[in-house]
């Protein structure tokens, strides 16, 4: 893990300036590369920095890893020039602070800022939907077990329906969970949904997920690369005890386009492109289409009256603008709305058989970003308004309201040396998260992790409760990286937050070291703590529940024997505590704890037409839910996970197959149960928590792309088809009303989906 | 395409199970105490509605009942032939049951029994010690039409969406419609419909159980013929 400035400067530059990111977290020394936008050709040129040149060394690699030959280095607003041997490197002299244009005949145009002697690799990134040139001298969040992935190499994972955030599950680390209904996370490390974070553009989002679980709420073709970090993240992050993806939106490009993508699930249209000069804009909109096949589809024999077809709207807005050499503005937006409401009757007065539900929030974030010699700094000012309305039958309702706002403000500087060490990082920052929640709840007790699924009472509305309530968190960071020796690199950061609610400070140290130990081979060790606020489900109402603890202990290596090929594999320690969970009398308390651990394994390889993906993860993950209670799985301890991913591309054609292979998960079975005769309910009586196991499963997806130009527009059609051998597993149980009887809910036989994509 | 999207949204579910209104499977359907809440002195009696496989649905005494809660009125539950009856503890000892329950004066003392019966099925039932109220009455019931409290055997077409209704308010009875004669739609709630096909059992039973929000129970069976 580097420091905090490296992980948010990563991101800050791609949400500010819209370059793109770096495949190889190997550098040299670890600094961050700070490379503005790139200006347009004719842009007034920056003034000359101050400080005196230093000899400069670096490398330029294409987005396959591969050493970029011939390629041209100039620094900005000077003659100095060079051009990179066979190996992809140059050296040149150069001040901090300068920014080096580096072209390619092949691949265009990229920037890298000189923030020492030696420079993190800049990829010259080919976006392919649009055959532009995007530029990077970014390196991803440095920690151990992150995966930095861009929008076409998770594309061309088969079994995700071109869905790049449901690539995620061939993550390392990532729980499947085989059950997408209802699913609005991504679990991690066999921890809960809720202990990780989704944010884009460095803001948390509510959901990840629409309601039926089959579209993540952003589409793939207005996301630039997601990261994943299962662990041990620095300490610009926080509110989670387990992982975070981060989701960097897609800038507009040089040139005007659109493009316009259409399934059998939803259909959109993203424009991007300039506006003058200096501001370039990409803006998305996508609706669902399955509300027009959905009725048509459903048996008139069904006790089902659709009086709002599940439907759905996703927005994405993003505008950069650049104010002058040192100043990039932009603005962003991401938005969902979620709608569906049904009666499990024909009759639709019978409002006891009703289900609504209405989920849908916004985001707007303005923000700056300055930038002069060895300072950088951003300032953002995110706001939120999000809307949670769900109602079931006559008593049963929650309906939430929450405006928030997310101020945020980081300061980095980098030198290339200081007080005798290298490559030194200091990074800060501070945000504040401030909402406002007005609730309306009358729901059963809700259920906590472990305990079993109480049997359906719709007139139970034990948790209940009518107000508003304020939730304000702040948390203030600073982190110190520095390189000791050329293969030692050392971070030290604290984070301190404190939570409103439960009026609770948290300080939480964090620390990486990474010993490069050849050229090829680094290691990294990484320990910290980690809280997640009670902000889950309804803990916000109880101010005497706590955050729940984590201490995270990480140790990896990263192998790259050639390029185009990274091996990369981590072992990790998480020790869990004040864990939330229900007292006797049905309150919150901090009684739980537990342990995570386990190995995971990523290979990936790119050779020209070739790409290659192997994953895999074990994971244990035990927990006791009270003082002297027994020990139990997780809800989602998955000890194995498998994937094996491969694709080829040749012309218009690109082929590919996954084979995916992993645990079930652990459930709790019913061993009898009694009628409760006055509430017309079955009460069951449960076996040992998560004591038996749903089994193994495997299955193989295969996706095929074709590609064409019709006019003056470029189309691709594409097949994505999950479980090709229609290999059926038992996902878990559904019980009958009186537990006499239970029906396997068996994995999906057989998942199509096809689409038609169109730029012009 | 139509048929390629049922399947692949029904193949999430693997085996069948009994839904909650099909009359033909081992249950216990109903446990009635007559009268539901009983004044001091006053007596209530227990039975109960059971399910069972390949059988009309039928009324049972318990084999055995036990008090659950509270148990200073363990006493109140005796035995009287094949019967469990509930006498209504003396005014005091209700007051002192209040009172160790943490009750306002003057209201009903739930009284939690749990009764069972063969195949080692179980359940609890509360009589409510303080006030007397009688049962619900189920009247009128409507089948196809026709007066259902007149009617003790039904014959109904095939391939007929045959109308059942009864005339409670959905927002204090808890409606139950059940059959083992065909498919049963909106079983919960006061207007539901009978439909039998052709491969459907062409005979069988047919009840309704009502339940109100003071502890009352009742319920009504008829047997059915398809034709």
């Amino acid at each position: 893990m580097h420091g905090s400035g490296r992980a948010l400067i990563a991101t800050a530059l791609i949400a500010l300036c819209g370059v793109a990111r770096a495949d190889d977290p190997t550098p040299d020394a670890g600094v961050p590369p700070d490379a503005p936008a790139p200006p347009p050709a004719d842009a007034p040129a920056p003034p000359p920095e101050a400080a005196a040149p230093i000899k400069v060394s670096g490398r330029v690699i294409d987005d396959k890893g591969k050493p970029v030959k011939g390629a041209t280095v100039k620094v900005e607003n000077s003659t100095a020039t060079t051009t990179t041997d066979a190996k992809g490197r140059f050296t040149i002299d150069a001040p901090v602070g300068a920014t080096l244009v580096i072209t390619s005949e092949k691949l265009g145009a990229g920037l890298a800022s000189v923030t020492g002697a030696a420079l993190e690799d800049t990829v010259l990134l080919q976006d392919v939907a649009n055959e532009e040139i995007e530029v990077s001298g970014e390196a991803p969040i440095s920690s151990t077990g992150t995966a930095q992935l861009n929008r076409e190499e998770l594309q061309r994972i088969p079994g995700t329906g071109g869905d790049v955030v449901r690539a995620l599950n061939a993550m390392p680390g990532v729980v499947n969970v085989q059950i997408p209904l209802g699913y609005s996370g991504v679990v991690i490390r066999g921890a809960s949904p809720q202990d990780s974070r989704f944010l884009i553009d460095d803001f948390e989002v509510p959901v990840l997920f629409h309601p039926f679980g089959l579209r993540a709420i952003v589409p793939t073709e207005s996301i630039q690369s997601l990261t994943y970090v299962p662990g041990s993240f620095d300490v610009a992050y926080g509110r989670s005890s387990s992982g975070i993806v981060l989701l960097t939106s897609r800038p507009g490009s040089d040139t005007r386009s659109t493009q316009a993508e259409v399934s059998l699930v939803d259909g959109g249209l993203i424009a991007q492109g300039p506006i003058g000069k200096d501001t370039r804009y990409m803006f998305g909109l996508r609706r669902s289409v399955i509300d027009f096949v959905l009725p048509a589809i459903i048996p008139d024999t069904v006790d089902l009256s659709l009086t709002t077809v599940p439907q759905y709207w996703d927005e994405q807005l993003r505008i950069d603008y650049k104010l002058d050499s040192k100043w990039d503005l932009s603005v962003s937006s991401v938005g969902t709305d979620d709608v569906f409401e049904l009666y499990t009757t024909k009759d639709e007065d019978a409002k006891t058989k009703r289900f609504y539900s209405r989920t849908r929030f916004i985001r707007l974030t303005p923000a700056a970003r300055y930038h002069e010699g060895e300072w950088t700094t951003t300032l953002a000012l995110s706001g939120m308004v999000q809307e949670l309305d769900a109602e079931i039958g006559l008593y049963q309702r929650l309906i939430v309201q929450n405006p928030q706002v997310t101020p945020r403000a980081t300061v980095t500087r980098t030198s290339s040396e200081a007080a005798g060490l290298r490559d030194v990082v200091w990074s800060s920052g501070a945000e504040a998260q401030i909402g406002y929640s007005d609730v309306d709840m009358a729901i059963p007790l809700e259920r906590r992790e472990g305990e079993p699924y109480p049997p359906y009472d719709p007139k139970d509305t034990a948790t209940h409760f009518m107000g508003s309530v304020w939730v304000h968190d702040y948390a203030a960071w600073t982190s110190l990286a520095a390189s000791f020796t050329p293969r030692i690199r050392l971070t030290n950061g604290v984070r301190l937050e404190y939570f409103g609610r439960p009026r609770e400070t948290a300080i939480q140290p964090r620390a990486e070291m990474q010993l490069r130990l050849t050229d090829q081979l680094t290691s990294r060790f990484g320990a910290g703590f980690y809280r997640r606020p009670p902000e889950f489900q309804s803990e916000f109402l109880q101010k005497d529940v706590k955050s729940e603890r984590a201490t995270q202990t990480t140790m990896g290596v990263e192998y790259t024997p050639i390029p185009g090929l990274r091996l990369q594999g981590s072992l990790y320690y998480t020790d869990r505590t004040a864990l939330i969970t229900h007292n006797p009398d049905g309150t919150l308390g901090n009684n739980g704890r537990g342990t995570s651990k386990g190995a995971e394994l990523l290979a990936m390889l790119y050779t020209g037409e070739w790409f290659g993906w192997v994953g895999y993860s074990y994971s244990h993950s035990v927990r006791v839910d009270e003082i002297g209670g027994p020990e139990r799985l997780f809800d989602y301890d998955q000890p194995h996970s498998l994937n094996i991913a491969g694709s080829w591309k040749r012309g218009r054609w690109q082929l590919g197959a996954r084979f995916n292979l992993y645990s079930g998960l652990p459930y709790t079975p019913v061993v009898g149960a009694e009628l409760d005769s006055d509430r017309n309910l079955f009460i069951p009586t449960p076996g040992p928590v998560n004591s038996e196991r749903a089994p193994l499963h495997h299955q193989v997806d295969i996706r095929v792309d074709y590609s064409w130009k019709w006019g003056p527009t470029q189309l691709l059609a594409f097949l994505d088809i999950q479980n090709v051998y229609l290999n059926r597993t038992v996902v878990t149980y559904f019980y009958s009303y009186d537990y006499s009887q239970r029906s396997a809910f068996e994995t999906l036989p057989l998942i199509p989906s096809i689409g038609l994509r169109g730029t012009f | 395409m139509r048929r390629l999207a049922i399947l692949i949204l029904a193949a999430g579910c693997g085996g069948a199970i009994d839904p909650e209104w099909q009359l033909d499977h081992d249950r216990v359907i109903a446990v009635r105490a007559d009268p539901p809440r009983i004044a001091s002195g006053q007596t209530s009696t227990l039975d109960a509605l059971l399910g069972r496989k390949g059988m009309a649905p039928f009324v049972a005494d318990p084999e055995s009942a036990m008090v659950v809660s509270p148990m200073r009125f363990a006493g109140a539950l005796r035995q009287e032939g094949q019967q469990w009856v509930v006498t209504a503890p003396a005014v005091a000892d209700l007051d002192a049951a209040r009172s160790e329950l943490g009750l306002e004066p003057g209201v009903p003392v739930p009284l939690r029994v749990r009764v069972t019966f063969s195949l080692d099925q179980s359940a609890t039932k509360i009589i409510w010690l303080g006030e007397l109220v009688q049962n619900p009455v189920l009247d009128p019931i409507t089948i196809d039409g026709m007066d259902g409290l007149m009617l003790a055997e039904l014959d109904v077409g095939v391939a007929v969406d045959v109308p059942l209704a009864v005339e409670l308010d959905p927002e204090v009875y808890d409606i139950e419609w059940l059959t083992s004669c065909g498919t049963m739609h909106d079983f919960d709630l006061p207007h539901a419909y009978l439909r039998v096909e052709p491969e459907d059992p062409q005979s069988g039973s047919l009840a309704i159980v009502a339940r109100d929000n003071v502890g009352g129970v009742s319920w009504r069976v008829w047997s059915v013929t398809a034709h």
